[in-house]
């Protein structure tokens, strides 16, 4: 059964056609259709090992950073194929951010946090300016404004990773990829950050791997569900808006799944 | 639904750069990277060229041409010694006049002998030439080498002489342009193409002002020309010479000349000390005589004026001999005494020998020949009577009370003075009174460095030995005429079998192996045990407690104390406050108190010893703490004592870790100099350490003190010994690897 | 005991099973006791050490050394006397100079014109009867203000100022670090961030070639490679065979592996996570490298050069061999700085290398030159101690922050 790949509505930030992974010659993921709707949240499950995060991280090549690692296929962004030799990784990176699973801010200070990867970037603005802008959307100006000389590592958990998100954002990218950003956190901190993500949404494409099915049901709009065969290859099982994938499964799998059968 | 967006030209919107101004940013960042990444690679590429540097430096002085001048010739040495068997056999007549030869065995019917072919051809009536293995001398076998005896004939004169002496000179040019012609009529055979047109050419470099080119030859015509001509050398080359100036004269030189047959050496003495114009030689001229005709102002120049096939001849009535074997020859010459002792077949009458003098060149080439004798083949009481000739009795004396040359007789010392000296108390009397009389390889090397004495005057590095030969052959022709041009290995068998010397040509790292061997062993005999006992300790006994604390801090600063402070830690305890111990005073290994000395093998073990002990605690504390839980936790649930559970499974699963770690601290050790330097190495030793009492040196030692040597070829040596040094380190580590991967593919 | 049961062979099967009371193990008492020994004996190295250097340091600061005033008494005294008449001629004498007449030390507590009051028989010494003309020794000994203030180490003379030897170790050492730090950081990272693993597997070992080599090696190099190098590159007139420059450049070569293992190390512990995130952000390696995950491990290359820095202080051979034999005597004011104290091209001994010198000549044990080597050689020691606790420090900060 072939999975329903599209939307209703809204146009499309980035897709996957025929997208393989392949570590050395083991093939992680297969087959991969998917199209991410703008401005929306995607939250990508499915059990432990069924590639949810290399679909992730193949959408900023993160993936090329493993010396073993190939992608095969197209990931399509703004009409041209991201794996294109052409294609600078660098620049992609900087359009399509990431938050990572684990809170991990540079040691620098909180400030510097923010600014780097704008100064990078070539950011010719006001940067204070940029890094409270920054710091408010990730709702943590007000927690660290007075300490903005301080260490990253000074800061909790959560606060941590919201620093990581404020970091993401301060380089103005289109999508940001979430590779299970709360899994690290306490229920309070995770749930912040879930608000976070939802007020983010009205200006950035967000994907969000996540573990937690509840969380999808949650925080995103759509979700894409994939789970693995024989050969421990991931693939695509089902796509749908996030209502309707939890209420109305097309497949058996899914249903199973999100019932908690299996997983 | 492909709605999908394109890129948002937000220039105005946001301070980021856009489009080209984006592709321009990450390209120049991608630049920056670039060069920044070539930095980084020049860096590892520096630092590896350095080690390549070090390596190549090294083999570059260790092996190399090298020029060397003997001051004896080695050859020389031997062929007197076979000379002296030659001239001292009974029934031997001999004389430095061929005629007188010829007409002995003309006289004798058991007569035989040998000279120049042309004084055969003379007396071909009463004399029979031999055939030598099967080879009857001829012009066809001479010039093929077929027949064994062939040897160029020379004249040698000088520069000084051709442009002085207009007579000589033109007379030489003269010979030069006839002798082929001419020397068939004497006997001899003609000299080789190559050799004739190198004597031309000579002749014509010392007339340079004839305006030739090399290649041109010149006659010149001897009308009317005045002066005197003085030849004097070898009998053989005699009748040769003698025929070319009477020719000469007939040709219309109206001067004098002189033509004496006295022997080559005794020519070359003459022509060398100014007393005659040509030296008539039957063999080439020898570094010595070199020597003292450039004393004398006279770079001798050398020409080949023909060939000889030297005669064995038989008196014409003697009929069983028609030929003999180079074998035969050796016989007939010494060791028989009739015929038939030499071939059944030949008569049973005593062999009646006419031979050229001592002073011939004849003989010197017959000897060698025949008898084919190298120097270092010789019996040792040949080699012992050369030394006896060649050096000072008072020398000789010195040298046998080091080691004696026999074990029941004496060379140099008189046997009731030996007798007295080897009476004192041990200690004080010399060390030839007990240890094991020389081999003859021992006295070979003395004979070497007593009496041969070669000397490196010149040493060329191995790059330059290998692309600029030719420069190296010419400049040392050049500056070294009398040198032998030689490719030496300074890394040598006897480099590593011979004692140290104070002569870089004879040192050796033997000593300084032994010693470093036993150092070593003392080193880890001291620290093995108490290093792996202080890691079981610290990683299995000791608790978190502040004391364990602290020790294991001190363990860790003591492996970055400088090892120079290891060194004066063992100068004040070892050798000063611990002096009767490591003297071995107390245990009577030194005779009297007052000679103890804790500048022993074990004062140097022990310092490095506590040098090592940090390093091998903290390698063996990773090794033990690799060992899995479990596995204690196996022992002991089984009733095992923690010992037993240590002992019986924690150790044998940590131990490839622990031997890895300790011989990575023991070649540590072995590279140690600064220590032992500190601790008081001996600067000079020859004798072999015989315990941990010993004084001793090391490898590093001696490299050291090589290195801080002026003289070049000490530089060669400490080269040699830092390969020598450097592959027992390459061996010791090897084994570390070996246990490593034998370890890890046992543990997985 | 007769009903043993033949069942249980094992040894205490007999024994009452309901006593579980600890027993003594000799055996393991003794062993345990032996094993400690071990561990407890590194204490006494360093205690050994700090010992021999203190006491041997204090007897270079105190020992006498008897200098001829040349001055004579011009009367003779009796054991009881304490004024003596002394002549015009030789040095002149100060209160509370300690001076000897013959056997007899005696301390000077007044100075008149042509006399001078004494106590006598000081220092163990008996007092006795002095005929005139007897000259008169003036205790001398090293004060520490004296060798931290002057410029010149002259032990025959007496002079014993250690500027000489501690700037010619110092200079040694910084060109060292000026070799060793760029060279041995920039070979960690690339082999860190940018070599690929059998790249890295191959240049890894080369340095741990390197590593190995002994020092006495690098000596030789120094002396038949590097210099004669300088004297090509620079000119044989402004470069002495013997020369700081040298050594140091090869006291630095043979520094990069450490620097390079140890930053290296300090770099893989940075977390990949770290490197992910600037990547996450769109920077390039070299931005990783340089801008994230070097300043994440400043503390462990901070740690590298400290104790990069301590080995070059403490290294021997090279210097010995190839710096120069003789300390580089100079008077302030008088020889140029730049021209001459520190001028790299000239030969001068660092401590290190007097210590290997004097120490391997024929050095009696009982004189002011053995002494002073210990003085010098407590100076390196605390100096290197001092590095390497820092060093320690340093490591353990990295440590705490990414363990």
């Amino acid at each position: 059964m072939k999975p329903n790949t599209s939307f209703s509505n809204g146009s499309v930030a980035v897709e996957a056609k025929e997208m393989q992974v392949y570590y050395g010659s083991f093939r992680a993921v297969k087959d991969i259709a998917l199209k991410i709707p703008t401005k929306h949240i995607t939250a990508l499950i499915g059990p432990s090992g069924c590639g949810k995060s290399t679909v992730l991280r193949s959408f900023n090549r993160m993936n090329d950073l493993v010396a073993s690692a190939r992608v095969e296929g197209q990931i399509l962004y703004h009409g041209s194929n991201i794996y294109d030799t052409h294609v600078d990784p660098v620049e992609i990176r900087r359009r399509i951010g990431m938050v990572f699973q684990k809170p991990n801010p540079f040691s620098k200070t909180i400030y510097e946090n923010v600014a780097w990867g704008a100064r990078i970037n070539g950011f010719k603005g006001n940067m204070d300016q940029l890094v409270e802008e920054s710091l408010r959307q990730a709702a943590l100006w007000d927690e660290v404004k007075d300490k903005l000389s301080q260490s990253g590592y000074s800061l909790s958990g959560g606060q941590q990773q919201r620093l990581c998100i404020a970091r993401t954002i301060a380089v103005k990218p289109e999508i940001i990829l979430m590779d299970e950003p709360t899994s690290a956190l306490d229920p309070v901190a995770t749930l912040r950050i879930e608000e976070l993500i939802q007020e983010l949404k009205k200006q950035y494409t967000i994907i969000i791997v996540t573990h937690n099915m509840q969380q999808a049901a949650r925080a995103s709009d759509y979700t894409a569900f994939f789970n693995m065969d024989g050969d421990r290859a991931g693939y695509l099982v089902e796509f749908d808006n996030t209502n309707e994938l939890f209420t109305n499964p097309k497949n058996e799998l899914t249903e199973q799944y999100i019932t908690g059968r299996f997983g | 639904m492909d709605n999908m967006q394109p890129i948002p030209n937000q220039s105005e919107t946001t301070p980021f750069p856009e489009g080209e101004a984006l592709k321009n940013q990450i390209q120049w960042r991608h630049r920056q990277g670039l060069a920044w990444r070539l930095l980084f690679i020049a860096a590892l590429l520096i630092a590896i060229s350095s080690l390549i540097a070090l390596l190549y430096n090294i083999l570059n002085d260790s092996f190399g041409y090298v020029v060397v001048i003997n001051k004896v010739d080695p050859q020389r040495l031997a062929l007197d010694v076979v000379e002296e068997q030659i001239l001292n056999t009974a029934n031997t007549v001999s004389s430095e006049d061929d005629f007188e030869l010829a007409n002995g065995i003309a006289n004798d019917s058991n007569g035989i002998g040998f000279f120049g072919i042309a004084y055969y051809q003379e007396n071909n009536e009463t004399l029979k030439l031999l055939a030598v293995d099967g080879v009857m001398p001829n012009a066809e076998t001479a010039a093929s080498g077929e027949y064994p005896f062939t040897r160029p004939l020379y004249l040698y004169t000088a520069d000084a002489v051709l442009q002085n002496n207009q007579a000589a000179n033109i007379f030489l040019n003269y010979l030069l342009n006839n002798v082929n012609s001419e020397i068939e009529t004497v006997g001899y055979f003609p000299a080789t193409s190559a050799a004739y047109a190198a004597a031309q050419q000579r002749w014509l470099s010392a007339n340079p002002g004839l305006g030739l080119q090399s290649g041109q030859w010149v006659s010149i015509e001897p009308d009317g020309m005045a002066g005197t001509i003085r030849v004097v050398g070898s009998s053989t080359v005699f009748p040769l010479t003698q025929h070319m100036l009477e020719q000469y004269q007939e040709a219309g030189f109206a001067g004098n000349f002189g033509n004496e047959s006295v022997g080559s050496s005794a020519g070359l003495a003459a022509f060398c000390s100014g007393q005659a114009d040509f030296a008539a030689s039957s063999r080439p001229i020898q570094s010595g005589e070199i020597e003292a005709c450039r004393n004398n102002g006279r770079f001798p120049l050398e020409f080949q004026i023909g060939t000889d096939a030297l005669a064995i001849v038989v008196n014409n009535q003697n009929s069983a001999l028609n030929e003999v074997s180079t074998e035969q020859l050796q016989q007939i010459f010494t060791t028989a005494t009739t015929w038939n002792e030499v071939n059944e077949a030949w008569p049973a009458q005593a062999i009646q020998r006419y031979i050229p003098g001592a002073d011939s060149g004849t003989l010197d080439f017959f000897a060698e020949a025949v008898y084919q004798t190298s120097l270092a083949s010789l019996p040792k009481d040949d080699l012992v009577r050369l030394l006896a000739t060649n050096i000072s009795t008072g020398r000789g004396r010195a040298l046998e009370r080091e080691q004696r040359f026999y074990e029941s007789a004496l060379v140099f010392e008189d046997p009731a003075t030996w007798n007295e000296v080897c009476a004192a108390p041990a200690g004080e009397r010399p060390s030839g009174c007990i240890a094991e009389p020389r081999t003859q390889e021992e006295v070979y090397d003395l004979l070497l460095a007593e009496v041969i004495q070669p000397d490196v005057v010149k040493v060329y590095n191995l790059q330059n030995s290998l692309l600029n030969r030719t420069a190296i052959a010419t400049e040392a022709a050049a500056l070294y005429p009398n040198g032998e041009i030689t490719f030496r290995s300074w890394l040598s068998a006897d480099f590593i079998t011979d004692p140290q010397s104070s002569t870089p040509e004879f040192a050796g790292v033997r000593t300084a192996i032994f010693g470093s061997l036993w150092v070593i062993f003392i080193t880890i005999l001291f620290s093995f045990p108490i290093g792996v006992g202080a890691a079981i300790y610290l990683e299995e006994y000791a608790a978190d407690n502040r004391l364990n604390r602290i020790l294991q801090t001190n363990i860790n600063n003591l492996a970055g104390v400088p090892s120079i402070i290891y060194g004066m830690l063992g100068l004040a305890i070892f050798v000063r406050v611990l002096e009767q111990l490591t003297s071995g005073a107390i245990f009577g290994a030194v005779e009297s108190t007052a000679s103890a000395n804790g500048r022993t093998i074990i004062s140097a073990g022990l310092t490095l010893g506590l040098l090592i002990l940090p390093l091998i605690i903290i390698n063996a504390q990773e090794a033990l703490r690799a060992v899995p839980n479990s596995l204690r936790q196996a022992g002991l649930a089984l009733g095992a004592t923690q010992w037993q559970t240590i002992w019986y499974h924690v150790l044998p699963s940590a131990l490839p870790g622990i031997l890895t770690g300790t011989i990575l601290a023991v070649s540590r050790a072995i590279g140690e100099t600064a220590p032992l330097v500190v601790v008081g190495a001996s600067t000079f030793i020859t004798v072999d350490p015989s315990g941990p009492f010993s004084k001793f040196t090391t490898l590093p030692i001696q490299i050291y003190q090589w290195t801080s040597r002026p003289q070049a070829e000490f530089r060669n040596i400490a080269a040699a010994a830092i390969i020598v040094l450097l592959a027992m380190l390459l061996s010791l580590n090897a084994s570390a690897i070996i246990l490593r991967n034998r370890y890890s593919t046992r543990s997985i | 005991m007769a009903t043993k049961n033949p069942a249980t062979p094992l040894m205490g099967a007999e024994t009452n099973m309901n006593d579980l009371t600890k027993r003594p193990r000799i055996g393991e008492s003794f062993i345990q006791g032996f094993l400690f020994l071990c561990g407890i004996l590194s204490i006494f190295t360093t205690l050994g050490i700090v010992y021999i250097l203190t006491t041997e340091s204090l007897a270079f600061f105190t020992r006498q050394q008897w200098e001829n005033t040349n001055k004579p008494i011009v009367a003779d005294i009796t054991p009881e006397e304490t004024v003596l008449v002394v002549g015009d001629a030789g040095a002149s004498l100060i209160e509370e100079d300690i001076v000897r007449l013959g056997e007899e030390v005696m301390v000077v507590q007044s100075i008149a014109e042509n006399t001078i009051t004494v106590l006598r028989g000081q220092q163990d010494t008996i007092a006795v009867s002095h005929t005139a003309g007897l000259q008169l020794f003036r205790s001398n000994t090293v004060t520490l203000s004296e060798t931290i203030t002057t410029t010149k180490w002259i032990p025959q003379l007496g002079l014993f100022g250690i500027w000489p030897l501690l700037l010619a170790t110092l200079m040694t050492s910084l060109i060292a670090m000026l070799v060793a730090l760029p060279l041995g950081l920039a070979s960690a990272i690339y082999l860190s961030e940018y070599a690929s693993e059998k790249v890295r597997s191959m240049l890894k070992p080369i340095l741990e070639v390197l590593a190995g080599i002994p020092t006495v090696v690098f000596g030789y190099f120094a002396l038949t490679f590097m210099t004669p190098l300088l004297r090509s590159i620079f000119g044989e007139g402004r470069v002495e065979i013997f020369n700081t420059a040298s050594a140091g450049i090869v006291v630095g070569i043979l520094i990069i592996p450490l620097v390079s293992s140890m930053s290296e190390d300090a770099l893989h512990a940075v977390p990949r996570a770290l490197r992910e995130a600037a990547y996450g952000l769109g920077a390039t390696k070299l931005e990783t490298s340089l801008k994230i995950v070097l300043p994440a491990a400043l503390s462990g290359i901070t740690a590298a050069f400290v104790v990069a820095i301590s080995r070059a202080i403490g290294e021997t051979m090279v210097v010995a061999i190839a710096a120069g034999a003789g300390p580089k005597n100079f008077e302030l004011g008088k020889d140029s700085i730049t021209g001459f104290v520190l001028n790299p091209f000239l030969a001068a001994e660092t401590m290190t290398g007097h210590i290997v010198r004097i120490s391997g000549g024929d050095i009696s044990y009982d004189s002011i030159d053995y002494n002073s080597l210990f003085s010098i050689g407590l100076l390196l020691f605390s100096m290197t101690l001092v590095l390497n606790i820092a060093a320690r420090y340093f490591v353990s900060r990295y440590r705490e922050v990414y363990e």
